[in-house]
């Protein structure tokens, strides 16, 4: 079981023709498309047409290899499909291959051109697809059994790990001796699924194929691609975002200085197509280079408006427009500024509120945040003019790559550009931009031989396109006896949407508003707006995103409501929902974390509720040793319904991660910018947490349903860690301290060292 | 300058520009070790972490030169064929998940049980970092050792 190091792949050509040609001695193929459903769907809408991003090989060895154009960046779900695709074949799970295919722009191509790994949609989006192909396959193979047995009765043969049967005569035959017979069927319209009852698989935690290869130094991340004769380029930007070129430095004796610019499609804010933003050192090794590139002397102009580039400034503009905007209006130019209505009336939820008996008032504020992969962003390119272009990268965006090479080198044929996706150091978001591929190839380009660029850890963290800061003003009404009669919620956010040149419709940006629309408590009346900050910092996508930013703030007012009608957190959020799927995941959590029994003492419980990618997550945090300057995360309780469950082993390590990514932002995570320069530069201003400092944790998911039923919508699980674990963690410290922090991070000055 | 390390068992002969090349890059870049993963830089993630000597050091900082005459073991070496408890323990937890950091955190962990310390005592010597929180996995798999 193996998922090969790039450098040891066939070439995506010679697969695909393998693929494609059928013949009798490859085997049985298919070609499948596996759907997205990703917010980056909104920004590539163009069709894929008749392309395919996955398929499945069975050959005559017996072999079964599924190909899947999507990244693997720690989440499990190339495993998690390859759970999936054996279910329904009937095969052993440890007989399928899993293989990293990558797309070419080529018509042949088996993977297709539209992949992307965001949203926490692997699995979700694609289970019942490759459910079906399975099965297909596997009636194609049944059906070459009927011919050979001369039998058209189906109910005579049996299917168990990968050999059909023949009932009257006892005949058998492996799907490696069908496979040829097979490839010349056509695939069934509708194939039998194997019925929930009898899973093996589904439902089942099972080992993942790609934790062998990263206990012993085998696993290729992009940043450990090595070709021959190849040179290596460290990347050196203007320290201010805006900042650009102002003339070329002398290269150091034995290195080249490549300037680099923007190119469309990787321009974000400040950083505008044509903007030479940085520079390139090109030398023998990582090191001497990097070293190089220090030393470099490299004058810069800074933006116009450099001197308003600062975080007190980006938080004066939220305050002003919290207080005052401009709504959206059809037709209008509808800059920075604007106010959009998500739902809601606000003249009907301002008279709601007025007529309260006690008003909650509450301004949130959450910083930028950077996305610290542990592996930096990178990129290597092999380039020779007219031949070819092969691009290795950690990317969570292969089409967005394709894209790219394919407008860089307009002179090379579909056919030329490949494009391999590694292994990823992690994600969170950062690796479905292409900003750092677009430079590789510009080097390349130049260098004409074989080049790796990577960023240093102080270019990463400092030009990230962070998680948008956002100010939250919320406003709600009780009754006398504690009832919500009204809620007003106000979000102002920089728009990541609008800096990728999405215009924005009348309710603004959906990644913006994620997590604050359709809430599911009873408020009677309610209002959600979202004003777009006119901050041109780069934005982007983050592990959950919108969702990270605005459960803080919802669950954090709901708990303040909590408290001003003397409730308990977790009774007062039972008694406004309605949906009983949300109160099974409050209640599973209560239970999990023991919420009815009394905290040792010294300890303090708090609870959020939250919803992203279909799924329903609620957390409980518990802290204790509280003191003036800080506190220790004893545990946290986590549970979640995503509908269906495929690999709950995999779910609880997700969902742990993303607990921890909530953690580490929650307690430490904040970019600062002077002058548009942002000033954590490494892990030493930017904590993350210790071993030592990881609290207990329990996850529970709630009961799948008895018969799984393709119309409901299955829910993701790779981000749904973070968004609850921020506003559960606030509302302890106020039953800890009565005092209610709202702007995050709790400990904006930590630091780090060795 | 020329210089011949002792990596893995087997000597190994690099010319570096100087020899204020730290560790990490010459495992990386010169031997092709690419097992050892850089992270901050500064020691303070313990990505690059290697045994020198049968101690745990971070390979980012490490000038080459001062590595001269001791026995390196990087990822690649700590077995022939994933064998060491820790990698077993490893893959029996199910522990790694982006997996780029714990090629340190194994060396870290190798380290500690090198200098005699088994079961939850490792977890008191092992402060790399994982940005994907397998944390209580990493517990998991290191109290049996």
């Amino acid at each position: 079981m193996n998922i090969p190091n790039p450098l040891n792949r066939p070439s995506m050509e010679q697969s695909s023709r393998r693929a494609f040609l059928g013949t009798a001695t490859s085997g049985l193929t298919l070609a499948f498309f596996l759907p997205e459903v990703s917010r980056i769907d909104e920004l590539n809408a163009a069709p894929v047409g008749t392309t395919v991003n996955a398929w499945l090989q069975i050959g005559a060895d017996e072999s079964i290899t599924l190909t899947v154009g999507s990244s693997e960046m720690g989440q499990g779900s190339f495993s998690g499909l390859a759970q999936v695709l054996a279910e329904d074949l009937m095969v052993d799970y440890a007989k399928v291959q899993t293989v990293q295919g990558g797309p070419t722009l080529a018509t042949i191509a088996p993977i297709g051109t539209s992949i992307n790994t965001v949203g926490s949609s692997v699995i979700r989006t694609n289970f019942w697809k490759m459910r079906d192909a399975a099965a297909g396959a596997r009636e194609m193979l049944v059906q070459a059994a009927m011919q050979l047995a001369g039998d058209a009765v189906r109910t005579n043969f049996t299917v168990a790990n990968g050999v059909v049967a023949h009932k009257p005569d006892a005949k058998t035959w492996t799907y490696g001796a069908l496979a040829a017979a097979a490839s010349k069927l056509a695939m069934p319209a509708s194939a039998p699924l194997v019925p929930d009852t009898q899973f093996r698989l589904i439902g089942k935690t099972m080992p993942r194929f790609d934790i062998p290869h990263k206990v012993n130094g085998s696993a290729v991340y992009g940043i450990d691609v090595r070709l021959p004769n190849m040179v290596y380029a460290v990347i050196k930007h203007a320290p201010s975002f805006g900042g650009t070129l102002a003339k070329a430095p002398a290269a150091p004796s034995g290195y080249m200085v490549i300037p680099t610019k923007v190119v469309a499609g990787t321009n974000r804010g400040l950083e505008a197509v044509g903007n030479v933003n940085a520079v390139a050192v090109v030398g023998p090794n990582t090191w001497d280079t990097w070293q190089r590139a220090r030393s470099l002397n490299v004058t810069w102009n800074l933006p116009a408006n450099a001197a308003s580039l600062n975080t007190a400034q980006f938080l004066a503009d939220a305050q002003a427009l919290a207080k005052n905007a401009t709504p959206y209006a059809a037709g209008a130019p509808n800059g920075p500024g604007t106010l959009y209505t998500v739902e809601g009336d606000a003249t009907a939820a301002n008279s709601a509120i007025a007529a309260a008996a006690k008003v909650v008032d509450a301004t949130y504020s959450l910083p930028y945040v950077s996305h610290a992969c542990m592996e930096v962003l990178n990129c290597t390119v092999d380039y020779v003019a007219g031949v070819k272009c092969e691009v290795w990268a950690p990317t969570q965006s292969a089409k967005a790559v394709l894209s790219l090479v394919a407008t860089l080198m307009p002179a090379l044929q579909p056919s030329q550009i490949t494009v391999h996706t590694t292994y990823l150091g992690g994600g969170l978001g950062r690796k479905a931009e292409v900003d750092f591929v677009s430079q590789a190839l510009q080097v390349a380009m130049v260098v004409g031989k074989p080049v790796k660029l990577m960023w240093p850890r102080e270019e990463d963290f400092t030009h990230d396109q962070y998680r948008p800061m956002a100010l939250v003003h919320a406003r709600a009404g009780l009754t006398a006896s504690g009832q919500v009669m009204g809620w007003s919620y106000r979000n102002i956010s920089p728009s990541i949407l609008a800096q990728r040149g999405v215009p924005l419709g009348p309710k603004g940006d959906s990644q913006g508003y994620e997590g604050s629309q359709d809430l599911p408590y009873a408020f009677g009346t309610g209002l959600t707006e979202y004003v777009t900050h006119p901050s041109q910092i780069p934005v982007g996508f983050w592990r959950s995103v919108g969702a990270s930013i605005n459960t803080f703030a919802v669950e954090s007012m709901v708990d303040e409501l909590a408290v001003a009608a003397g409730m308990d957190s977790y009774q007062f959020r039972r008694s406004l929902l309605t949906d009983p799927r949300w109160i099974a995941v409050l209640d599973a959590v209560a239970t999990l974390s023991g919420w009815n029994s009394a905290a040792a003492s010294g300890h303090f419980r708090g609870i959020a509720i939250g919803t992203a990618f279909n799924s329903i997550v609620a957390e409980v945090v518990e802290i204790s040793n509280v003191t003036s300057t800080g506190f220790t995360v004893s545990k946290v309780s986590i549970a979640m319904d995503c509908y269906l469950a495929v690999n709950p082993g995999q779910i609880e390590a997700q969902l742990t991660g993303g607990m921890v990514h909530g953690l580490n932002a929650a307690l430490y995570g904040k970019q600062t910018f002077v002058n548009g320069a942002a000033q954590a530069k490494n892990f030493s201003k930017s904590r993350m947490i210790r071993p030592s400092e990881m609290p207990q944790v329990a996850v529970t998911l709630v009961p799948n349903p008895t018969v799984s039923d393709r119309t409901k919508a299955i829910g993701g699980a790779g981000e749904l860690g973070v968004p609850t674990l921020a506003p559960a963690l606030a509302n302890a410290y106020y039953r800890a301290t009565k005092n209610r922090v709202r702007a995050l991070p709790f400990f904006p000055n930590a630091t780090m060292g060795d | 300058m020329t210089l011949t390390l002792n990596v893995n068992g087997k000597p190994s002969t690099v010319t570096v520009s100087d020899g204020s090349m730290p560790l990490l890059w010459v495992l990386r870049d010169l031997l092709g070790l690419t097992g050892t993963k850089y992270g901050c830089g500064i020691e303070i993630c313990g990505a690059c972490t290697v045994l020198v000597d049968g101690q745990p050091e971070k390979s980012c900082d490490m000038d080459v030169s001062s590595a001269v005459g001791r026995r390196i073991v990087t990822i690649e070496g700590l077995s022939a064929n994933s064998s060491h408890p820790a990698q077993v323990a490893w893959i029996a937890n199910q522990v790694p998940q982006c997996g780029y950091c714990q090629s340190g955190m194994l060396m870290s962990v190798a380290g500690a049980m090198q200098a005699g310390h088994h079961g939850a005592s490792i977890m008191g010597e092992v402060n790399n970092l994982c940005v994907c929180g397998t944390y209580p996995r990493i517990k998991a798999a290191c109290s049996k050792l």
